[in-house]
Order: structure tokens, then C-alpha cells, then sequence
């Protein structure tokens, strides 16, 4: 049962540091050593003979090479390139080692011999040299370098580039601007003139009416309509250009009611039920006396453009959900405790800790109040106006997350795409200020983005096949919102956006009418950052896609979108208990005394149920239909840290062999396989019949499958491979190194938990 | 030493012998654990795999298909089980649900079960309880002015269930609920337990799926180190032990009785395990008898060192002692204690910090205060962290982990005892040995692991769990078996391809621990259920889980060979295993399941493969019959594609 090589020791972190003389082993490194340069990246300063820490317990794996600070990324590189590891996600424009300057949360420079520390900012002085650098950075990375061997007036120079170039003045000076133009000019003789339409991007961006028009009528959102009256962003810069509205509003009204709401904002459909109930957000109105006014007007409007005329719910999100400074904090407290604090002090009262940073509970609450708002427009059958100050922020989480649980469309990677282009990026989220990217304003700085991929991630963990991508695609894109180059996350509004989407193609001598999403992409370009191979990573084999209902019972239903009466279906509809197709019992059963009002009254539930609790009740009672309503299961013990965002650098949480990956990796090679066969399939059925091809035997094309794990074959390792890790495909090596207690004794790892004690007890032992 | 030691011992075959045999069971119930008990979520069990109500119970799945209708059906009764008798039923009584609130219906009770149905929901609400569950059953005061009697009942899976009904007019007739006391602990009320009585008859026999001898051999014992020895055959040198036990070939049985002197309760320590490669050994054992004075004893420090020597990879022995340095100093005042390091001279003492039965009973309770029935809103990870249930689990795993790498990646011997080294040390050898041998880590193997290093070394299921016995405050009652499958659980969550077996599987072996429906956790040691004749007189908890693998089976198992597992042990991965101690709650849903999508998967894959298969043929036909031109046959020219569930 055992062969073959015995296994490394695997937890050699948690060992006590091999003393190892580094100095002496390493030869002053030679070779010349480049930096890979994007177009439009020069080099601002360098220093060689750098150390970068790749272990926090012993130097021994530590690599040696060049730490270069370009107009772009910190980037290292190292003397001997380590092996790349295998089936490991690679970005196309950064290497293993490279930093973008935007990622840098803080620069912090250290002198061990003098006991001093100094957090770098932009144009500052440094009095001593440093012998070391820590990087903390945005995607949780804290990346260490030391200066032992190193020039010390060129380390210093180097850490200030680093500091400096990490403070942009301005926006314009983040590099995707020089990036993309260079990269614009320099591909366009590759591109065949009139191309495929946008660069061959499916996901709609909400630019052009045609986008609005298409959700509309997806949504049968008959009484809605498009109007312009914000073209050149004349009403509103934080608004886009086309706004939906209830047929009943004129555009004159409008534009009359626009100066009353924060920021102009006029009230901004989302997105319609089924059934007729309209989701829509609004900022608040700053005049009191007008308020209840306008407010009256609106809701009517939208009353009128409800079959049922049924009335409007509003519901205060400011009142009721917590701020962005709240999510801030919580944010910088989860991150205290994941990745800066000694991993042993943490796991003392790693439970307790994780709840005082409140993030889950905030996760939680806006889970919370979307599945409310579920209730009233699904359960209820109500149109509902989600209303902040702004409609800036909390608006946007929680218009997608309800829209998420309502309909499958946005749950499949381009639905989910165009949810986040429309919710947020084209509704105003001020991106630049909330990533801080400029660095200027720490009070406006709050991931409220983070929180919403947070919160999805809780969805796809309790319904993992109901969501066609992946949390790796989910921590991707979050690791993006850190790297400038993409016109996504880089800008406060629609109008910002245009207008400096308009110098740039002027400065750069962009020929006018060229598409921007040609010429400044957003991130949903996903073949700017990863090969198509990576890209796989982002499928989900276990998604239940449209018409793609599951073969065994058949049952599964489309979600369908069918004029409804006032009580949606899913009150009252399928029944329960088609569970393995055994009928349940209430199926057969005569409906006598089934009112729980029928009881004497001292035996009356302990506490009466609210409708929503009866609803949410109703609903969990039944099997979960993956392409219908998904409501989130909300006790606490159900809302969980997100491991691989959170953990995925810290090496000690790492398993090894282990974590969902391994079941991600089997799911995938039987998708591979079932695609193979309906690949096969097809070919028999070729046009035809009578010459039939012979099929060829690889199935599809390697680049055109879309597993990233391809179907097995007898020459797999008959153990599991090492780069399956519940890190995978991020790896902590090097990616995390926290200037650490050297030697902590196993002991007080393993036996960290401290646990009281009586001497009742005690002498109950020894029985 | 005498080799005759251990070839003998071979030739004398008890395999056959071994017999059931109740002896003492003082207990009680039986629950089938149903996650039937409320009819409206009914799969709110497990995960994955199954879903209706109807497979709870073992029963019902093998008889046939319309058991499982009639269960869910409007009739009155439940399907009785063979020899499942009804002993009281009544109207009119009151459940009173913490979820949902009252109800009224009716109840039934057998000599198996409590059976209560109320239509005043729709659909039907069914709770359907083993009385093995019942741990206490409390008349709450019959104070109510409409002389209302409520009786509490305190359930040992995790539950609380009140029930009322009128007062009786006729004073003679005895509430039901007195009726469900005298079946509920059969042991206290002179009956016998219902695994006796239970009649199923299974294709497959689990009392046949452990075998000391066979499972020695496939370790490769007897080999020119260690030998089977027949020394406690007739457990007259400990009778808590099972009566095969591997030695080191160089001790005589001579000495071994010597050891047994100087071992508490006379557990010697004796191998759990080998390395095939390293033959780095876990072997366990009971504490020294070192007492006050620091007693030692030669025999022992020659036998311990024995142990060490027969691994030539390694010059040292790790002791591990289960306990916290401060109870194994105090043992000390009755008699026991640890080894000295002057004794045990190339030996390394380290104390895993693991606590005893009492601390982990007091922090299951905690926990259950803390998951039922509801979980508060706020403050739910520090009530969590407050019942420590986390941080024993996370203590077993480290102790288990520490115990593995040292085998593994030392290639050192080890050796593991507590006090007795039937709880605490039964919990690391048996983690220890699934994270090392894959082995345990199918289906079959976990049964093995299980009578082998918890049933056959005398882990006291009856005096642990209580089977049948009133007696609710017993201090020997504890949870230390549930702690050990949480603790599994936890790896096949670290690990989700590397069980055989499901969430099912595990919370089965947890419902029929307490059901008393089948023999295979009934009493103390190997002794007594050969006195008790159990595997004559009761079925074997494998019986029915082999005869239906399916249900318990990982659909993304892979068997990668010399895989040893070494899981985080973190609290950052641990986490409470909620489909098990939250499964009452009606807002909980199981996790969607990913296993039952991939069986999804692996159909359709079945289904294309067959259309694959039927076009190939039919090409294959048109060609032969049309022209034999071609080349390659179109059969040849595709791969087939890999199967493997």
C-alpha cells in the first residue's frame, strides 16, 4: 500500500529555522538581470544583491536577485529562477514576483541594526539606509525584501522610488494610461480593420441604449422605458447617460425633479420580477419640503408601471445597514488578524477575534436585508425603491445581491459581469476614491466591492452549483481592482470615465469613433491578464447552466418567465417533496385542520411567524431549484471567513493535497470527459449522414475546452499532485512573509489552546 | 526469546469464536437517528448523498419500495420494524416544536420508538424518535390550571423535546410518557435492550467485517520483529483488551504479564499499526503505575525499549501521553503517572494537553445550549469559542497530527497511552492511523479502524453512552466517540477526496450509536460481547450499511496510493460540523450537495457514453457493409473515455 518515495516532511513551518549560514553559500549573482517591461513601462530605479524573504522561520529558501522600481510595478527578479511551479494560475503581464505600484497599501522601510521603522509616503526623506522593505500590499500579499548584501545608497533610493511612484498626483498618471495607449497603437496592426465588434467583448457595459433596451425586454419590463435626458451627463455626471424609467414619467418631469436628489440622481430602474414588482434605487432628496412631494410622484410612477398597481416598499439603507467607514474598519481588523498578527497569537482566540472585526456580521446584514427585499418583491409581488444618501455605495451591493438571488441570468459569468457593469460601474461607484487608489484620501477609502464578491462567495458556498464561475475568478477580480490598466475600477463616475476616456484618445491620437472598449478595456477583456488556458479556472464544472437541467430526475425547472398573479409561484408551487421522486406526504393528504389557528389558544405557537418568516420558511422547506429564486441561508453558523480571499497567502493555513480544490479538480476532469463525449456525438451527427467523418479521438481542441483539468488518463500520478493546495492556484510561497518570532517552539502551537481547568476536574482524571 | 511465541499464537484460530455477548448492558434505546424526526425537513441530515426521509432507517431500505411510501404516507402508525411492537398510543397530545410552535396530534410508542403525528400542518408533521436517543425524560410540574401534564424529554442528539397532554381522569392509567420511560431504559426497568430483538435479516454480515488476525496480516504481523501472541486469550491478563495482541517478537509472554503488573488495568502497550516501509510502529497502552514513590519497573523499560529497538530507523521512542502534564502528575496520587525520562532512557515524554471525559462532556452540553434550538443572532463565534468544543477538537487533531509526522516523516516508533488508553488514546491511534494508511480511509477499512481500535481495546461504549439506563448523571458518560468522528469529519472536509465514505456514513454511525437498533456499540469490551453473544443475538451496524455502500459512498473518492494526510490543524479550517449538530434546526439546509451533482454528472457521462457507443457501432456496421476502404475502423479511432466512480 505504500511506495515509492517517502513523503517530505510537510510542515516544516511550524519547525523550529534550520540554522543555515546564508552568507557564505551565496555567490555574488552575475548574471544580468532584466526587468520584463510592458510598453510604456521604464525602469526608475534598481538595486541588486537583494534578498526577498520567502519564509518567515529560516533564510534558507530566500531568493537573491534585483528589486526594480519601474513607472508601473515593484518588480523582482530573482538570480536563479526557482522551478515554476506547475498549474499555477500566471499573469500575462505581471511575473511571480512583480507588485503593481497601485496594489501598495503601505511601504515600510526598517533598520534592524538601529531599531528604526519609517512608513514611506510619497516624496519623503529617509534618514537612515535600510537594510530592510516590506511591502504590505492590497491583495493581502506582505512581501519582504532585505538590503544584507546590497548597495545601501541604492537600496534607499529604491525604497523612495518605490514610495513616491506608489503616490500618483494625479489620476492620469496611473500607468494603464500610458499602457494602453502604447499597447493600442502597437496591436492595431495586428487587429483586421473593423474587427469583430468591441474586441470581441460579450459582456454588455451599459454604454449605449441598445444595452438598456435588451435588459428590459429580458426582464418584461414592458412599462419601463429608456430615456436620454442625461446625454453628456447633463443632468447628473454620476449617472449614465441612459436611464430607465417608468413609462408614466415624462422626460420634463424629470429633469424638473433631478435638482431635489443628492447628486441629481433621479430614481434608476435595476431590474423587474417576473411578476411585474420593479427594483429600483434613488439618493435621498435634500429639501425637506419638497421631499414628500416628489417622493409621491415617483412612487406613483411606479405604482403605474405595475401591473398589479401594487404599492411601492422603501427601504432606508442607510438606517438599517452599516456604513462604509463600519466595512472599513471591519476590513482592516479582518485583515489584522488573517495575515499581519503572528499566526500562533491569532489562533489563540481565533474565533472570538474573527467575530469582533464584525465582517462577517456585516457580510451577514446585507445578506440579510437583500433576502428581505427578495421577500417583498418576489413573496409580496411589491416594486421597491432602495434608497441611500447617495445611491452610491450600499445601494450598489445590495441592488446586485438581490438581483442575484432573483435571477439566474446573473449568476452566469457574463450575466454576472454585466450585474457589476451596471450596478456599479455605470450607477457611479466611486471606484477611485473607495480603492484609494491615488492614495490622497484615507476617510473615503472602504471595499465595499469586497464585501459584495463576499458576500456572493457565500452564495456560491451554499449553492456552489448554482454560480457558472468559480471563487477563484471571484478573488481575481478582486486582485484586479489593484492593477491600473483597466478603465473598471479607475474611475468615480460615468462622467469622469468619459471624459478622461476622451483626453486620452485625444493625447494618444486614437482616431475619433474608435470604440473605447478597444482602446482602454474594462477587466471583463479577462485574454489582457491570462492565457485561455488560466481562463478555464473560472469555470464552475458543477453549474447548472440554462436548459442544461439535470439528467437524473429531469425536474429541474428553467426559471421561467411567465406573466404571474399577485402570489408568485414559488409560494406556493412545486411541491416539496419530489425529493428521489418519492411523493410526499402532503401530496396525499386531506387538507382537514390544517390551520394552525384551529388550535385551542394556549397551545398557539410559542411566537407568531411573520409573513417574510414564513416565506423564507416555505422556501428552505423545498429543494433549491439552481436556476430559480436562491435565498441565502443566514443562521450565523452558516456565513463563513472566505478562505481562499482571506487565507489563501498565509503558508501555515495552507493544506497540503487538500481543500476544495481536489474535489474542483475531480468534478472537472468528469466535465471534461462528459464535453469530450458530446463532442463525439456531435461529429456523428455531422451535416452528413452519409460521408460521416470519423470522429477524431481527442475530442475538442485543447484551447477550446473548458475545464482547466482535462479528463484523466492512465498515466496520472497515483498520488495527488503537490500543487493541489486549498491555496491553489495562488501559492503563499514568498507571498506572505511577517517578520516573525524565530523558533516558536512547536509546543506552543499545537498546544496553543488553553484551556481552563478545575481542580474538580483534575482529580476526576484519575478515575 | 522464544520464537515459539509468535508463530502459535497464529494457529490458534478465535476468529470464528468470537461471540456476541451483551453482558452488562444496563441500557436503553435506540434511536435511529433519524433525520426523519421531522417530517417537514426531512433530509435536513446530511449533506450529501440522500435526501428522503425514508432512508433513515435501515429497515426501510432494504425492505422494498413501498416501506418507504407508507412512511411518509398519511397513515397513522409508522412501519413497525421486525418484532417492533406497539406498546401505548394516544390522542390529543401537544408537541411542542421549538421552530415552529405548537402542535397537536397523536403518539405512538413501541419498544422501539416514539411516533408522533400531527396534521395540523400541511404537510403532516412526523417525529419519529428511537428511544435509544432518550437520555432523560422529565414530568415538568402539572401546575397548569387546566391540568395539562408536560414531560421534557432530554435527547442525546443534540435535542430537547416537550410534548403535553391532558390529565388522566382515570388515575389508574398511566400517562403515556411513563410507558415511553420503561422502554426507553429498558436496562433500568429489567428488559432488554431492542438490538435483541431486532430481526432484519441483511445480505451482507457485518459481524464478519473485522478480524484481528486478517487485519494483522495485511500490516505484514506476524514479521521477524513483532508476533501475534495468544497470552489473553481467555482476557485473564487484562480483560479490557482484546484477546489478540501484537508484541515484539523478543518479549516473552513470561514478561509481557510482568508489564501487565506495571500497566494500569494491565494494558500493555501493543502494536496499533506498522509502517510498511519504515516499520516506524503506533503502538498503545495504559498509564505506568509509577505512583508517589516513582515505581519502575525493568520489564517495562525493556519492553518499551524493545519497541524502539525493532525500528532500526530510528534511535529514539516518543511517549505520548494524552493528558495535560498537571492530570498526569496527579495521577500520580493514585498509583499512576508517566514515564520518567531516567527510566526510559532513549524515550521522549510529550503531554498532548488533551482533556478528560468530564471537561469534554461539560463542553458538548455548552454546545449544545449554544446550537439549540436556535443559534442567537449576535455573538454566535464567541459563544461557539466559550464551549471550547472547537479547541478539544482542534487538541485531538494536533496530538493525532503530532503522532503521524513523527511515524511518517521521523520514522520514529511511537508510543500513546492517557490513563486507561481507552478514550483519549483510542481517539489519537485511530487519527493517527487514518491520516497514515489509506486503508482506514475506505468504507471497509473505517469499519475495521473502528472494532479494532475503539470496540476490541475496550473503549466503554456503555458506560460512555449509557445504552438503556436512567441513570443521566452517570459520570461515566462522555462524548468522546462522538469528539473522534467530529474529528474525522473535520478531515474529510480538509480533504474532500480522500474518504471512501460520506457525511452520511458518519452521522449513520453516530445515530445508530445511541439507536440501540443494532449490537455493534453495545457494551464495554470484547469480553463482554463475546459473554453477551452479541454478533449471535444482534445485527452488526455494518449489516446494513454494506448492504447499501451507494448511499454511503464519496462519489469523488480517489485512491491515490501513499497519500498520508496532514491536515491544518488551525482553527482557521475547523469549523463546527453543522449537518450534524445544527441538523434539527428548520432553517438549516444541507449544504447543496456537490456529491449529488457529480453523480448527476457522472450519469449524464453514462448516458453519452452509451450514445457514443450505439453510433460507433452503427458506423462501424454501415462501413463494413459499404466499403471496407477505410482505414482505421471508427471504433479504434476513439478513446474511451475513463471510467472510474
Amino acid at each position: 500500500m505504500f511506495s515509492g518515495k517517502p513523503m517530505k516532511p510537510t510542515f516544516k513551518c511550524y519547525l523550529p529555522p534550520v540554522q543555515t549560514d546564508v552568507k557564505k553559500t551565496i555567490e555574488p549573482p552575475i548574471k544580468k538581470l532584466e526587468p520584463k517591461l510592458l510598453p510604456g513601462e521604464i525602469v526608475v530605479n534598481e538595486v541588486n544583491f537583494v534578498r526577498k524573504c520567502i519564509s518567515a522561520e529560516s533564510s534558507q529558501d530566500d531568493l537573491w536577485g534585483k528589486l526594480i522600481c519601474t513607472n508601473f510595478k515593484v518588480s523582482f527578479i530573482p538570480q536563479d529562477a526557482p522551478p515554476k511551479q506547475k498549474s499555477q494560475l500566471s499573469h500575462l503581464l505581471l511575473g511571480a514576483h512583480d507588485i503593481p505600484l497601485t496594489c501598495l497599501e503601505q511601504v515600510v522601510t526598517v533598520n534592524d541594526t538601529k531599531g528604526k521603522k519609517k512608513v514611506l509616503g510619497s516624496n519623503q526623506k529617509l534618514k537612515f539606509n535600510p537594510t530592510e522593505l516590506i511591502l504590505y500590499c492590497k491583495d493581502l500579499r506582505i512581501i519582504r525584501f532585505c538590503f544584507d548584501e546590497a548597495g545601501p545608497e541604492s537600496a534607499k533610493k529604491v525604497c523612495l522610488a518605490i514610495a513616491h511612484y506608489s503616490h500618483p498626483a494625479d489620476l492620469h498618471l496611473l500607468f494603464g494610461f500610458e499602457y494602453q495607449g502604447r499597447r493600442y497603437h502597437e496591436s492595431k496592426e495586428g487587429r483586421v480593420n473593423g474587427s469583430t465588434p468591441r474586441g470581441g467583448l460579450q459582456t454588455p457595459i451599459f454604454d449605449r441604449s441598445s444595452d438598456w433596451d435588451r435588459e428590459i425586454k429580458r426582464t418584461g419590463a414592458s412599462e419601463w422605458r429608456v430615456c436620454s435626458i442625461n446625454e453628456n451627463y447633463d443632468i447628473s455626471p454620476s449617472l449614465p447617460e441612459q436611464i430607465v424609467v417608468p413609462v408614466s414619467l415624462a422626460d420634463q418631469d424629470l429633469k424638473l425633479y433631478s435638482s431635489f436628489f443628492t447628486g441629481n440622481r433621479i430614481p434608476l430602474w435595476c431590474w423587474n420580477h417576473p411578476g411585474g414588482s420593479a427594483l429600483v434605487r434613488m439618493a435621498s432628496i435634500s429639501d425637506p419640503l419638497q421631499q414628500k412631494k416628489i417622493e409621491q410622484r415617483v412612487f406613483t410612477a411606479i405604482t403605474k408601471s405595475h401591473p398589479q398597481r401594487s404599492d411601492v416598499f422603501r427601504s432606508d439603507l442607510d438606517k438599517c445597514l452599516p456604513n462604509i467607514q463600519d466595512i472599513q474598519s471591519a476590513f482592516v481588523k479582518v485583515r489584522q488578524i488573517c495575515v499581519i498578527d503572528p499566526f500562533e497569537e491569532s489562533e489563540e482566540r481565533w474565533l472570538s477575534s474573527i467575530e469582533n472585526t464584525r465582517w462577517l456580521e456585516h457580510v451577514r446584514a446585507f445578506l440579510k436585508h437583500s433576502a428581505e427585499i427578495v421577500y417583498h418583491l418576489d413573496g409580496k409581488n411589491a416594486s421597491v425603491i432602495l434608497q441611500e444618501e447617495e445611491d452610491r455605495d450600499l445601494n450598489c451591493v445590495v441592488s446586485s445581491l438581490v438581483q442575484l438571488m432573483l435571477d439566474p441570468h446573473y449568476r452566469s459569468l457574463i450575466g454576472f459581469q454585466s450585474l457589476v457593469q451596471k450596478e456599479w460601474v455605470k450607477a457611479g461607484h466611486r471606484f477611485l476614491d473607495r480603492c484609494n487608489h491615488l492614495k490622497k484620501n484615507y476617510k473615503e477609502e472602504s471595499p465595499l466591492f469586497i464585501l459584495f464578491l463576499d458576500c456572493v462567495w457565500q452564495m456560491m458556498n451554499q449553492y456552489p452549483a448554482a454560480f457558472e464561475f468559480t471563487e477563484t475568478y471571484l478573488t481575481v477580480l478582486s486582485d484586479s481592482m489593484w492593477i491600473p490598466l483597466f478603465s473598471t475600477f479607475l474611475f468615480n463616475s460615468p462622467k469622469q470615465r468619459a471624459q478622461h476616456l476622451m483626453d486620452f484618445a485625444k493625447n494618444k491620437a486614437i482616431p475619433p469613433g474608435e470604440d473605447q472598449v478597444v482602446y482602454f478595456p474594462p477587466v471583463w477583456d479577462w485574454s489582457q491578464q491570462f492565457s485561455t488556458k488560466d481562463q478555464t479556472l473560472f469555470n464552475n464544472p458543477m453549474y447548472i447552466g440554462k436548459g442544461a437541467a439535470c439528467v437524473q430526475n429531469g425536474e429541474v425547472k428553467t426559471f421561467k418567465r411567465t406573466k404571474q398573479k399577485n402570489y408568485s409561484s414559488t409560494l406556493r408551487g412545486t411541491s416539496a417533496s419530489m425529493r428521489n421522486g418519492v411523493k410526499g406526504a402532503d401530496e396525499t393528504l386531506p387538507r382537514r385542520g390544517s390551520l394552525v389557528s384551529e388550535l385551542k389558544p394556549d397551545f398557539s405557537p410559542v411566537k407568531d411567524e411573520s409573513p417574510s418568516e414564513r416565506f423564507f420558511r416555505d422556501w428552505f422547506s423545498r429543494p433549491a431549484d439552481q436556476q430559480g429564486l436562491l435565498i441565502p441561508l443566514l443562521i450565523p453558523s452558516h456565513v463563513a471567513l472566505w478562505r481562499l480571499f482571506f487565507l489563501r497567502w498565509v503558508p501555515e493555513a495552507c493544506i497540503p493535497k487538500g481543500g476544495p480544490v481536489t474535489a474542483y479538480h475531480k468534478l472537472s476532469q468528469l466535465v471534461d470527459e462528459i464535453d469530450i463525449l458530446q463532442s463525439q456525438l456531435r461529429q456523428y451527427k455531422g451535416p452528413s449522414p452519409g460521408s460521416m467523418p470519423l470522429p477524431s479521438p481527442g475530442g475538442p481542441l485543447s484551447d477550446q475546452r473548458r475545464m482547466y483539468f482535462k479528463a484523466s488518463s492512465p498515466n496520472d500520478p497515483p498520488t495527488p499532485p503537490d500543487f493541489l493546495t486549498s491555496s491553489f492556484p495562488f501559492t503563499p510561497m514568498g507571498n506572505l512573509c511577517r517578520r516573525s518570532i524565530h523558533g516558536t517552539p512547536i509546543s506552543k502551537f499545537l498546544n496553543g489552546a488553553r484551556i481552563w481547568l478545575s481542580t474538580e476536574t483534575l482529580a476526576n482524571d484519575t478515575v | 526469546m522464544e520464537k515459539s511465541g509468535s508463530i502459535d499464537s497464529l494457529g490458534s484460530k478465535r476468529s470464528s469464536s468470537r461471540q456476541p455477548s451483551v453482558d452488562s448492558l444496563s441500557s436503553t434505546s435506540t434511536s435511529r437517528s433519524d433525520r426523519s424526526a421531522q417530517a417537514k425537513p426531512p433530509s435536513a441530515m446530511s449533506s450529501d448523498s440522500v435526501s428522503t426521509s425514508a432512508e433513515f432507517s435501515p429497515e426501510l431500505r432494504v425492505s422494498s419500495l413501498h416501506v418507504m411510501v407508507l412512511r411518509d404516507s398519511d397513515k397513522e402508525e409508522p412501519q413497525l420494524i421486525p418484532n417492533e411492537t406497539v406498546q401505548d398510543m394516544a390522542q390529543d397530545v401537544t408537541y411542542f416544536c421549538p421552530f415552529t410552535g405548537a402542535l397537536r396530534g397523536t403518539v405512538m410508542i413501541t419498544n422501539y420508538r416514539l411516533f408522533f403525528k400531527s396534521m395540523d400542518r400541511e404537510p403532516a408533521f412526523v417525529l419519529d424518535l428511537p428511544l435509544g436517543v432518550v437520555s432523560r425524560v422529565e414530568k415538568i410540574g402539572s401546575a397548569s390550571s387546566r391540568g395539562d401534564v408536560s414531560y421534557g424529554l432530554v435527547c442525546k442528539d443534540m435535542r430537547n423535546l416537550r410534548f403535553s397532554h391532558k390529565q388522566m381522569e382515570d388515575t389508574l392509567r398511566k400517562s403515556i410518557f411513563e410507558v415511553l420511560i420503561k422502554f426507553a431504559f429498558p436496562v433500568s426497568n429489567g428488559l432488554q435492550i431492542f438490538a435483541f430483538e431486532y430481526g432484519q435479516v441483511f445480505p451482507e454480515n457485518g459481524w464478519k467485517v473485522y478480524d484481528a488476525v486478517s487485519e494483522y496480516k495485511r500490516q505484514g504481523i506476524p514479521n521477524e520483529s513483532w508476533r501475534i501472541t495468544k497470552i489473553n486469550d481467555h482476557y485473564e491478563m487484562c480483560d479490557t483488551y482484546p484477546s489478540t495482541l501484537a508484541v515484539p517478537v523478543n518479549i516473552p509472554d513470561e514478561e509481557l504479564k510482568r508489564v501487565a503488573a506495571f500497566r494500569a488495568k494491565g494494558r500493555i502497550p501493543v502494536l496499533s499499526w506498522i509502517h510498511p516501509e519504515s516499520q516506524a510502529t503506533v503502538t498503545r497502552c495504559s498509564q505506568p503505575m509509577v505512583g508517589v514513590n516513582g515505581k519502575r519497573s525493568k520489564e517495562d523499560e525493556k519492553y518499551l525499549q524493545s519497541i524502539m529497538d525493532v525500528n532500526a530507523q530510528s534511535h529514539k521512542l516518543f511517549i505520548f501521553d494524552a493528558r495535560p502534564s498537571v492530570n498526569a502528575a496527579a495521577n500520580k496520587m493514585k498509583g499512576g503517572g508517566y514515564e520518567s525520562e531516567d527510566a526510559y532512557q532513549n524515550a521522549e515524554l510529550v503531554f498532548l494537553d488533551i482533556h478528560n471525559i468530564h471537561v469534554m462532556r461539560e463542553s458538548l452540553r455548552k454546545l449544545k445550549d449554544v446550537v439549540y434550538p436556535n443559534i442567537e443572532d449576535s455573538h454566535w463565534l464567541s459563544n461557539l469559542e466559550s464551549t471550547h468544543w472547537l479547541e478539544h477538537i482542534k487538541l485531538i487533531l494536533a496530538g493525532a497530527l503530532r503522532i503521524a509526522d513523527k511515524v511518517e516523516s521521523g520514522k520514529t516508533s511511537v508510543v500513546v497511552h492517557c490513563s486507561d488508553g481507552w478514550d483519549r488514546t483510542a481517539q489519537l491511534t485511530s487519527l493517527a492511523m487514518l491520516m497514515l494508511d489509506g486503508y482506514y480511509r475506505t468504507i471497509r477499512g473505517f469499519e475495521v479502524l473502528l472494532e479494532k481500535e475503539w470496540l476490541s481495546f475496550g473503549h466503554r461504549f456503555q458506560l460512555r453512552i449509557g445504552h438503556g439506563d436512567k441513570n443521566h448523571t452517570d459520570a461515566d458518560r462522555s462524548p468522546v466517540f462522538i469528539q473522534f468522528i467530529d474529528c474525522v469529519w473535520q478531515l474529510t472536509r480538509q480533504f474532500p477526496a480522500a474518504f471512501e465514505f460520506n457525511e452520511y456514513f458518519l452521522v449513520t454511525i453516530l445515530d445508530h450509536l445511541y439507536s440501540c437498533l443494532f449490537g455493534t456499540f453495545l457494551c464495554n469490551s470484547e469480553q463482554q460481547r463475546l459473554k453477551e453473544e452479541i454478533p449471535k443475538r444482534t445485527v452488526s451496524l455494518w449489516s446494513y450499511i454494506n448492504s447499501q455502500l451507494e448511499e454511503f459512498t464519496n462519489p469523488l473518492y480517489v485512491n491515490y496510493s501513499n497519500h498520508v494526510l496532514f491536515p491544518v490543524v488551525s482553527l482557521r479550517h475547523l469549523e463546527l460540523w453543522v449537518g450534524y449538530y445544527i441538523r434539527w434546526n428548520p432553517r438549516m439546509r444541507p449544504q447543496e450537495p456537490v456529491h449529488q451533482r457529480y453523480k448527476e454528472l457522472l450519469a449524464k457521462r453514462a448516458e453519452l457514453q452509451k450514445r457514443v457507443d450505439e453510433l460507433q457501432r452503427e458506423v462501424t456496421n454501415r462501413s463494413a457493409s459499404s466499403s471496407s476502404e477505410r482505414a482505421g475502423s471508427p471504433t479504434r479511432s476513439i478513446t474511451p473515455v475513463q471510467t472510474f466512480v
